[in-house]
């Protein structure tokens, strides 16, 4: 489909789409990170996906031309960035969630990857976790970089969360499609409410081959929110599964092979999700469940793969005080080796 | 001057192949000007023939079994231009099939190296060869394929009514995506609808099977008469998870009949000549496709369809005409050599 945003001399060479909602307490400090990138020619769409809050005032404060208000009912974030999207004017488009941050060196890292790789659709980068307060958790995602394949979105998504990515726009261009239920184009799927980033990422890989590819560094800080529900967790692998159901739509043989080590792994990624929410019988479930359908990860990561299991069996067996000593132990250890 | 035309095909070329080749071969300006010689040769044979042609129209699908086949042509015949018809891949068909980039773009570079002209049989196509950097964009020339479409154009337009006989014709096999549709169908079509399905193929048990004895759903078994199962529809639909070009596309065009595509690919072309996209080809956008199309009259993009298919013929003629009369001598042996 053929971009239908207008495109002018005056267009900057990135935009970045920022998504708002229920954001007034950490929309400030996302528009300060991007603000300060030293790529300086670019312009921000922030997308107010009908928020209930103030978030518009926080914006409103920032006295920078760069800056673009995109109003809307609100759609969900697949709306939002798709709203962003249709909004937004640069060859180059990167996304950030507006309580995630950019490291100053992020947006130029991505113009000059994609500008030295003509192939590559996506490019990407590794993230730093941090707390509610943006203190570093001592965590970070350091996703395989190059070679990528489909295989590896669907097990491992190297582009790890939604404020990672910076796409080629006549790339990103060839996934969208008019739904019959809107008259604007879609790039994420908004009947998607969770797993709609992952649903992307794989629908663009196996429909197109422009090529995935990231850069050295953790240039994202990624706001992990503590708490959750368990519940939460369920409904995520529900949504999962429907992406799967989706992507079999496209290539149904791929899908068939790799189905079983894809949806261990994600088992796998809940059972730890469980463990960050101190529900150890839940990790320990689905970490069962995980290790019934492949051994893969355990094959391919055994470290990983064994140290979620005996946390959560750590955390089932001995509850939270006693698992809470341990994790600190490892932290420790784990930090004299770093 | 008459100049001999030889064409090659390996023993996996599909129906459509040789439809087109005969269409070649009998056309009023083709057939006049050139003479027509089709060759089969087995899939990886090792020993490449020596050819007394001017021009060699290769149909074989590379692959790495194919390419001791595809080298050898050009070392025996370096006197010859060989002009490949790209049948085979898509965009579409590597993403879907993960293929292994690098291999893959090697297979490609080595083998078009050997071929004077590519010809991509749609315009996506052709970007995408273009874009991945297989062959130079000189060497690369769009053609779509063509066959007999009078006795389509013979047949009456349904312009009138709201279609309620839907057909999907083709292979069943998965490249087609006719499970998409028919779970559509089923989901969303009346009691008063009918979903035709003509062809054979690897996928025949898992389509009965979603089927599962829904009276409306028909498999026709393969059409010996292409154009009376046209007749026998109101609508065409055409769900591939990857299509280079599609010539049932044409061919409904032709018949006056409905024509809804995914947008994959070659397909995409055919939208801006009359056809219906789905959009996303989903099952659920399949629905909904369906039920607004039972409640509309689409005469106008019937019509527009049935120029196209006209015009499709001389068009056709008119490509191949110039392409065998410009096509030189092999530029690429004298460079690598």
């Amino acid at each position: 489909m053929r971009c239908p945003a207008e495109r002018d001399a005056h267009a900057p060479r990135a935009s970045i789409i920022v998504p708002a909602y229920n954001a007034a307490a950490t929309i400030g400090e996302t528009l300060d990170s991007l603000l300060a990138q030293t790529f300086a020619d670019f312009e921000i769409v922030v997308v107010d996906d009908g928020t209930p809050d103030d978030t518009l005032d926080v914006v409103a404060r920032f006295d920078d031309p760069r800056i673009r208000v995109v109003r809307q009912a609100n759609r969900g974030l697949a709306g939002a960035r798709n709203a962003g999207l249709l909004a937004a004017r640069g060859a180059y488009i990167g996304f950030c969630d507006a309580d995630d941050l950019w490291e100053p060196r992020k947006l130029a890292a991505h113009v000059a990857h994609l500008d030295a790789s003509p192939d590559v659709g996506i490019s990407f980068a590794g993230s730093l976790f941090i707390d509610a307060e943006s203190r570093p958790l001592g965590l970070a995602q350091s996703p395989k970089l190059k070679g990528i394949t489909a295989l590896d979105v669907l097990c491992r998504n190297p582009i790890g969360n939604g404020s990672a990515a910076v796409v080629r726009r006549v790339a990103f261009d060839r996934i969208a499609w008019r739904p019959a239920q809107d008259s604007r184009p879609w790039w994420f799927d908004e009947r998607f409410r969770q797993s709609e980033d992952i649903e992307c990422w794989a629908r663009f890989v196996l429909s197109t081959d422009w090529k995935i590819e990231g850069v050295p560094g953790l240039l994202t800080r990624y706001r992990v929110n503590p708490g959750g529900l368990s519940a939460n967790l369920e409904k995520q692998f529900e949504s999962w599964e429907r992406m799967i159901a989706r992507m079999a739509e496209i290539a149904p043989a791929f899908v068939a092979r790799h189905a079983p080590a894809a949806r261990a792994y994600q088992l796998r990624y809940l059972a730890r999700r469980a463990v960050a929410q101190r529900d150890g019988r839940l990790a320990l479930r689905l970490m069962a469940q995980a290790l019934a359908v492949s051994r893969r990860p355990l094959v391919a990561e055994p470290t990983k793969t064994c140290s979620t299991l005996a946390a959560a069996a750590l955390l089932s067996a001995f509850g939270r005080e006693g698992y809470a000593l341990a994790e600190r132990a490892v932290l420790r250890a784990r930090s004299q080796f770093a | 001057m008459t100049r001999k035309v030889v064409h090659l095909i390996d023993d996996t070329a599909p129906g459509g192949v040789m439809r087109m080749l005969e269409h070649m071969a009998n056309g009023p300006a083709l057939g006049r000007s050139h003479s027509h010689e089709i060759r089969r040769i087995r899939r990886g044979s090792l020993m490449a023939p020596r050819l007394n042609a001017d021009v060699i129209i290769s149909h074989l699908t590379v692959t790495w079994m194919n390419l001791p086949l595809i080298t050898g042509l050009r070392a025996v015949n370096p006197d010859v231009s060989i002009v490949h018809v790209e049948h085979s891949y898509t965009e579409g068909f590597v993403a879907s099939h993960a293929v292994p980039r690098n291999r893959f773009s090697t297979l490609m570079r080595v083998s078009y190296a050997m071929f004077d002209r590519i010809v991509a049989v749609s315009a996506p196509q052709a970007d995408w060869i273009r874009r991945r950097g297989f062959a130079p964009a000189e060497r690369i020339v769009t053609i779509n394929p063509g066959v007999d479409l009078s006795p389509f154009l013979a047949l009456t337009p349904c312009l009138e009514l709201s279609p309620r006989v839907w057909g999907l014709i083709g292979r069943l096999d998965a490249q087609k995506g006719f499970d998409l549709a028919l779970r559509a169908f089923k989901a969303a079509a009346g009691s008063d609808e009918t979903l035709l399905i003509f062809g054979e193929g690897p996928e025949r048990d898992r389509l009965v099977a979603l089927a599962e004895g829904d009276e409306r759903i028909r498999f026709m078994g393969w059409a010996e008469n292409p154009a009376a199962a046209m007749e026998a529809c109101d609508a065409v639909l055409m769900p591939s998870r990857w299509e280079a070009f599609g010539l049932v596309a044409l061919e409904a065009q032709a018949a006056g009949r409905l024509l809804v595509v995914s947008g994959t690919d070659g397909l995409a072309e055919h939208q801006r000549h009359g056809a219906v996209s789905v959009g996303a080809n989903t099952v659920e956008a399949w629905e909904e496709t369906l039920r607004i199309l039972r409640a509309g009259n689409e005469a106008e993009r019937i019509l527009r369809g049935r120029q196209r298919a006209r015009r499709a013929a001389p068009a056709f003629e008119a490509a191949w005409l110039t392409l065998l009369d410009t096509v030189d001598a092999p530029a690429v042996l004298s460079n690598a050599a």
